[in-house]
């Protein structure tokens, strides 16, 4: 058994038995503060890991204890009922702001959450007949588990029902953050558009983050709802969302138990602070201050590093390279992707005119023109990030116009981006596992029961991203974070992306941009090795050693226009495209 | 009828002003420096309380109180930089956030133990008897505030528009490494900008400090109304807070007369939600609102 499972069942074991060692009441008291306070960071870390801050979350648990409290109320409902729907309530509001929220990204999207709450707020305000406003709601019943015969009695009884929903809440986002969904989810929040073109739906990814954090912060505020058992208003506040989310930060975001190590912190913290008597909330701000501008890492970073020094990394297997499979190639019709007449129009510039393009099947095909010639535009038209103005494009015989990014990818239709191919803050091999994504075909059921399905699924698919990464020989770079390769590495890096969700045609984007001339000689042999596997590959170039090298048509654009089309060697002879690109024949002697 | 509606229209633009002032501040602090100010409120508030405190107890001229006021705003704004933002400047964009939430509760609380919690007037030197505008009645205040506002609103633009330093801003805005390498000085405009920022938001305290109440928390509203006012206008787009800012100071002004004073402080959010339904750009923002 690891030290670290070890570490996890006495830090268990000694929740279970604290109160029975005669614990005050206060102190059991505060740990269950720090477990409603747990339940709602691990939400909100959830839905952070996808870079999305959610600065309005404690509507969600007012929410959460009004929709409790009412209902027990109202309708004399056991709480036992009512928790689970306050859960439901909370997700299903979730929900629907998301629908609303979640197109936008970073500071816009915080700012509208804020805003939310403090309607929320208002509502709770001024709504007399139902919350009765700033008088609160009293009165709430305890818990209890179907009748009143059952209520919970003392601290001791409430805290082992948190115990139970904080485990649970621990074993849910551990499940989402450390399988497939948690790579999703840092993703999209690295590089939003590559995700989308390896297969992840950013909005579905950050949905299901924001609902599940929604109903564990309903969860949390039905509980506080039948703990405390009264509400006010006052649960909206500003100031309850700033304690979430400094938890989180200081507990160290994105991960599983930073959010516990914040709730407990910042939970005591406070009260050891009532020392200070009038100065505690100056002190809290200057410790809040001091936490971010110089721990923002988080606790977990640093209790970790204390505990890992000294443990050797974990060698690496290696694997001969000739085992990932390329993509399943369907029976196609010939040609595999073909555009017809696509426009794009920027204002009154026409950056693509009227474009005609087939691909193959097993073809190598280059897009070449100067700086401005429509290539780019051509490729987002293709890849679903650019709708055209007019024309359509067909992918293997299906019509995939305008079609979202990740659902294009998830046919088999995958790109390389010009620059920034890869998750920089992510580990190599977890960049090409990431983009392993759509292969996957387990559902969210397994992932968080941990089903034996999924186990050998996740163990299939690092076999596969390690199989990948020794074909463009990165297998010893694995562990390294994808920002520290060299520029070489890095496009070989985004070529293993491009490549790890088996794809049947691959767009690649500038693949030879930054490399010397090894470099692309290798990649060269690498594209043919693709092309070997049944790939059909579209690249845009500006190295003529290269597309001349390895491509067996070229089609040349110029203001939006096909110039020409043809062979490497009739593409070197014609006119036209020598006098608008390639200059005098002397430039492609060159290396 | 009609007056009655000219009335809250001419009520709504004067809280506008103010509105629209604490906006600018805040979207050229986040357009040049991505940093969302979570302090503004604080700034807002320590403009009321340093007029407060150099008009009415310290007995100096309300002139130039406010003008001193102002500035040491936008001092400790520039000092907030130095020694804050300027370290955390590589960090995601969640850090400086919550340093600057960490740095409204100091601020709110070193308040609290400065001045005390209850609300303060200040005795402004202007009459309380309305100025009479045919059916429309103004006190002299309120339009002193206007006045003011709007004179910094275009002050304010044409310094963007039309100097020098101006001009380094924007060029900061549209592209950081370029403006370096063409040799901007980033780190002064960084904190130039931050103190500039922090005296529009001062200045707007000390102008509605003087109409309404002074106390510690008054920033938090305040705060809460100029994100209303910079989503509405687009973050980081000057004219956008401009016109955000009036839009929704006459917007509340009309609610809070025709529909309830309850929900009032609700209004620009509820608009907010509705424009993002219809149109998810912001007014005046292109397509795709990342970072």
């Amino acid at each position: 058994m690891s030290s670290k499972a070890l570490l996890g069942i006495v830090a268990a074991a000694l929740l279970l038995v604290l109160p029975l060692l005669g614990v005050d009441d206060y102190y059991l008291h505060l740990l269950i503060m720090g477990g409603i306070f747990f339940l709602l960071s691990a939400g909100m870390n959830l839905l952070l890991a996808a870079g999305q801050l959610n600065l309005g979350h404690t509507a969600f648990f007012g929410i959460g204890a009004y929709a409790s409290g009412l209902l027990s109320l109202r309708f004399d409902l056991s709480p036992v009922f009512t928790l689970p729907a306050a859960a439901l309530v909370s997700g299903l509001v979730g929900w629907l702001l998301g629908m609303v929220t979640l197109r936008l990204r970073g500071a816009y999207f915080v700012l509208v959450t804020i805003g939310f709450a403090e309607v929320i707020r208002l509502v709770a305000t001024n709504w007399m007949d139902l919350t009765q406003g700033p008088l609160g709601l009293a009165g709430v019943p305890p818990f209890n588990l179907g009748a009143e015969r059952f209520a919970l009695a003392g601290k001791r009884d409430y805290y082992y029902l948190m115990v139970l929903l904080a485990g649970a809440t621990l074993w849910v986002t551990a499940r989402l953050l450390r399988s497939r969904v948690g790579r999703a989810l840092r993703a999209v929040r690295e590089n939003e558009s590559l995700a989308e073109s390896s297969g992840i739906s950013a909005y579905h990814h950050t949905m299901l983050a924001m609902v599940v954090s929604c109903l564990l912060a309903g969860a949390a505020g039905g509980f506080y709802a039948h703990y405390i058992t009264f509400l006010s208003p006052e649960l909206f506040g500003f100031q309850n969302t700033v304690t979430m989310a400094v938890m989180v930060v200081a507990g160290g975001q994105g991960t599983v138990l930073g959010p516990a190590v914040g709730a407990l912190v910042f939970t005591f913290v406070p009260e050891l602070l009532r020392m200070a008597a009038f100065y505690r909330m100056l002190l809290y701000g200057v410790i809040l201050l001091l936490v971010v501008m110089f721990m923002p890492q988080g606790l977990v970073f640093y209790l970790r590093r204390l505990l890992a020094s000294g443990t050797p990394a974990p060698g690496e297997p290696t694997s001969d390279g000739a085992a990932f499979e390329a993509g399943a190639a369907a029976p196609a019709p010939d040609p595999a992707l073909s555009l017809r007449d696509v426009t794009v129009r920027f204002g009154g510039l026409a950056a693509v005119e009227g474009l005609d393009l087939d691909l193959a099947r097993g073809e190598i095909l280059a897009l070449i023109g100067p700086n401005g010639a429509g290539k780019s535009t051509a490729f987002n038209v293709v890849t679903g990030f650019q709708p055209p103005d007019a024309g359509r494009v067909h992918f293997v015989g299906a019509d995939i116009t305008a079609e979202p990014p990740y659902r294009i990818a998830e046919r088999g239709l995958v790109r390389m981006f010009q620059r920034t191919s890869l998750f920089p803050d992510a580990a190599v091999l977890d960049n090409v596992l990431t983009a392993c994504h759509r292969l996957a075909r387990t559902g969210l059921l397994d992932v968080l029961l941990m089903t034996r399905l999924h186990r050998i699924e996740e163990q299939r698919l690092e076999d596969r991203a390690r199989a990948i990464l020794a074909f463009v020989g990165l297998s010893h770079k694995g562990d390294e974070l994808a920002r520290s390769l060299s520029c070489g590495e890095q496009r070989l890096l985004g070529l293993a992306i491009a490549l790890a969700p088996a794809p049947s045609v691959l767009l690649l984007d500038e693949p030879a941009a930054g490399l010397n001339a090894v470099e692309t000689g290798r990649l060269m042999r690498l594209i043919e090795g693709i092309r070997a596997r049944g790939l059909s590959i579209l690249l845009v170039e500006h190295d003529m050693k290269l597309v001349m090298g390895v491509c067996d048509r070229v089609v040349v654009l110029n203001y939006g226009v096909k110039i020409a089309e043809g062979t490497p060697a009739e593409i070197q002879r014609h006119a036209e495209v020598i006098r608008a690109y390639l200059g005098s024949g002397d430039a492609l002697a060159r290396p | 009828m009609l007056a009655e509606l000219v009335q809250h229209v001419v009520n709504g633009l004067i809280l506008g002003g103010g509105y629209a002032l604490m906006g600018m501040g805040l979207t050229l602090i986040f357009g040049i420096m991505r940093v969302v100010n979570f302090a503004h409120g604080e700034l807002f508030m320590l403009g009321a309380f340093f007029l407060y405190t150099l008009f009415s107890l310290g007995g100096v001229n309300f002139f130039a109180a406010c003008l001193l006021a102002v500035a040491g705003v936008a001092l400790v704004g520039a000092i907030v930089e130095r020694l804050i933002l300027r370290r955390l400047r590589d960090q995601p964009i969640e850090i400086p956030m919550l340093a600057m939430v960490a740095l409204s509760v100091i601020f709110q609380n070193a308040a609290i133990l400065l001045w005390d919690p209850s609300p303060k007037t200040v005795r402004h030197p202007f009459s309380p008897v309305p100025l009479t505008f045919g059916p429309i009645h103004v006190v002299a205040i309120r339009v002193f505030a206007g006045a003011v506002a709007v004179a910094l609103i275009v002050g304010a633009h044409l310094f963007i528009q039309r100097t020098r330093l101006g001009r380094a801003m924007r060029a900061t805005f549209q592209d950081t490494d370029m403006a370096r390498l063409t040799g901007v000085d980033v780190d002064r405009i960084y904190m130039f900008t931050f103190g500039f920022g922090a005296a529009l938001a001062g200045a707007s305290g000390a102008l509605l400090g003087a109409v309404f109440w002074v106390y510690p928390a008054m920033g938090d509203l305040a705060a809460l109304k100029s994100f209303a006012v910079v989503i509405m206008g687009g973050l980081g787009n000057f004219p956008g807070a401009i016109v955000g800012g009036l839009l929704l100071g006459v917007a509340e002004s009309l609610g809070a007369g025709y529909i309830s004073s309850g929900y009032k402080d609700a209004i620009g959010f509820v608009l907010i939600i509705l424009l993002l339904v219809w149109r998810p750009q912001g007014l005046f923002g292109k397509k795709g609102l990342s970072r």
